[in-house]
């Protein structure tokens, strides 16, 4: 554990030193889904000119949810994304045997290697947009609802993180992950714009379980605004632990049929 | 004229190579759909109308402006240009016999041709498998008049892509440019929500800027409204090509000599 840290530490150390050199691009990925993110406000503040609820969320309801997948996305731009995003490619240009004979976990230092600092404006931005949903729906936030809310915050960058490694590590299997991971971008691009509670039928089978990006912004608002539940609870924490089972088995399955082209 | 039209032919035949795509391209048209249909699903629970709009009015927009944005396919070329100046190799475009902003319309013009034929092919299934009673204008007036907003629309987005390609000779990286671009495109060109859902006096200010062009309004005007705007639309909209043109001439003539290619 302690060796982990150290490693982790080091990671992040040289991924500043690296971003350091090309100072235009470190604020990037910030000025890209900041603006994403700012749209879709813009959308559902056009939306809410004509309705007064979505799924039976109002207007402050749906900026906090806004605010979460913002939070999610910006935790998961600054912390893991662009190391996981690179799997494919190691393992298609063999560059994967480098992580192999290193005498740390694999995933781990993928996973940490290209930590990206220009992201967290992003994640202060999203706190931005929740603070004004709070104010803007008139939501009453208590000690425990906010700590019930950072929990699920938690968890879900958890589950993202797995769904990242899950859609990746296919390509130990298959020669192009590309329409995989055009699929995740269509159920993230989906599930950012629609909260959970609108989905119905086949729909919520989909994005609750199969896809699960349709919980992952809508129960941590549940639990902000009160109306989250223990069935929610249980069912979020099984799709987490089911996730990450799944994750483990692909992972350590692929790391075994892995073929270094390159010997 | 004839050698671009080879060049769009060329493209054409070289999507069916690309088998795979075509059908990733026509199952992506869904996304918009299910979008469409899950939020305002929602929204119309309820109510007959929402903004002066109808639910099958409203996944009508929707199914026509998916098309729309699925078959303005010009985003590459800026990424084309980009990267090849960037490795070296925009000489390739350079010493070709043809005005290089001519053979990416061409090149356009080539795979438009051949994605739309799957595409509107995709677009009767989602109206069949939605069961959506689908509003079409009955007007041949508003018809040509939208189809020739379309084009002239497509025309306008691979010049602006030509554009910022261009703008690599003088910067350094445009990713994040193109990456933000994009965002913005998406909700500028209406194919997120209809912008008549935007305050008035908003829309009076996109009416001045050629993307309300793009998308919006010929799916507005195929689904029977907005017809008092074709007219004035189809000005704006010319004279921002024929601006676009003079720019981009102006700018491949100034930084074209900034460029090192391989081999030069």
């Amino acid at each position: 554990m302690r060796k982990n840290k150290n490693i982790i530490k080091e990671l992040v150390k040289l991924r500043f030193q690296n971003l350091m050199m090309f100072r235009l691009g470190f604020f990037g990925p910030f000025f890209v889904d900041g603006s994403l993110f700012l749209i879709q406000l813009m959308v559902f503040e056009a939306v809410y000119s004509s309705v007064d609820s979505i799924g039976g969320w109002e207007r402050g309801e749906m900026i906090i949810f806004i605010g979460t997948f913002s939070l999610i996305n910006g935790l998961n731009m600054v912390l893991y994304f662009f190391g996981v995003n690179g799997i494919p490619d190691k393992i298609k240009s063999g560059e994967m045997d480098l992580y192999l004979t290193k005498p740390v976990s694999p995933l781990l230092r993928l996973t940490f290697e290209n930590v990206n600092p220009g992201s967290i404006p992003l994640v202060l931005l999203s706190f931005g947009i929740i603070g004004y949903g709070i104010l803007e729906g008139g939501i009453t936030v208590t000690f425990w609802s906010m700590l019930k809310y950072f929990w699920w915050i938690l968890l879900m960058t958890i589950l993202w993180y797995e769904m990242e490694v899950i859609i990746r590590s296919m390509s130990f299997f298959v020669v192009s992950t590309t329409s995989i991971v055009s699929m995740e971008s269509a159920g993230i691009d989906l599930c950012m714009k629609i909260p959970g509670v609108a989905f119905r039928g086949v729909y919520k089978i989909i994005f609750y379980c199969i896809l699960p990006y349709g919980i992952m912004a809508t129960f941590p608002t549940s639990a902000l605004i009160g109306e989250d539940s223990l069935q929610m609870m249980l069912f979020g924490m099984g799709i987490v632990t089911i996730f990450g089972i799944l994750t483990a088995v692909l992972w350590n399955r692929g790391i075994r049929r892995y073929h270094s082209p390159s010997s | 004229m004839r050698k671009y039209r080879e060049i769009a032919v060329t493209y054409l035949k070289a999507q069916l190579v690309w088998r795979a795509d075509v059908i990733f391209n026509m199952i992506f048209t869904i996304g918009k759909i299910i979008f469409a249909r899950i939020l305002w699903g929602a929204i119309f629970e309820g109510k007959e109308m929402v903004a002066g709009f109808t639910y099958h009015g409203m996944m009508s927009y929707y199914i026509i402006s998916s098309f729309l944005s699925q078959i303005e396919m010009s985003g590459g070329i800026s990424r084309e240009i980009s990267d090849r100046i960037r490795n070296g190799t925009f000489s390739r475009y350079m010493v070709i016999p043809v005005k290089i902003d001519r053979y990416f319309l061409a090149m356009e013009a080539g795979v438009v041709a051949f994605y739309m034929v799957f595409d509107l092919f995709a677009a009767g299934i989602w109206i069949f498998l939605f069961r959506i009673q689908f509003v079409f204008t009955g007007e041949l007036l508003m018809i040509v008049g939208a189809f020739m907003m379309i084009l002239l629309g497509l025309v306008f987005m691979v010049q602006l892509n030509y554009y910022l390609g261009l703008l690599t000779l003088k910067f350094q990286e445009i990713g994040t440019f193109l990456m933000i671009k994009d965002n913005l495109a998406a909700f500028v060109t209406g194919s997120m929500i209809p912008l008549v859902l935007l305050p008035a006096e908003i829309v009076a200010v996109m009416r001045v800027f050629p993307f309300y062009y793009v998308t919006y309004l010929p799916a507005m005007l195929l689904t029977g409204r907005c017809r008092e705007e074709m007219a004035a639309g189809l000005l704006v909209l010319s004279g921002w090509c024929i601006l676009m043109e003079l720019i981009n001439r102006r700018t491949y003539e100034a930084y074209r000599l900034k460029f090192d290619g391989v081999g030069i």
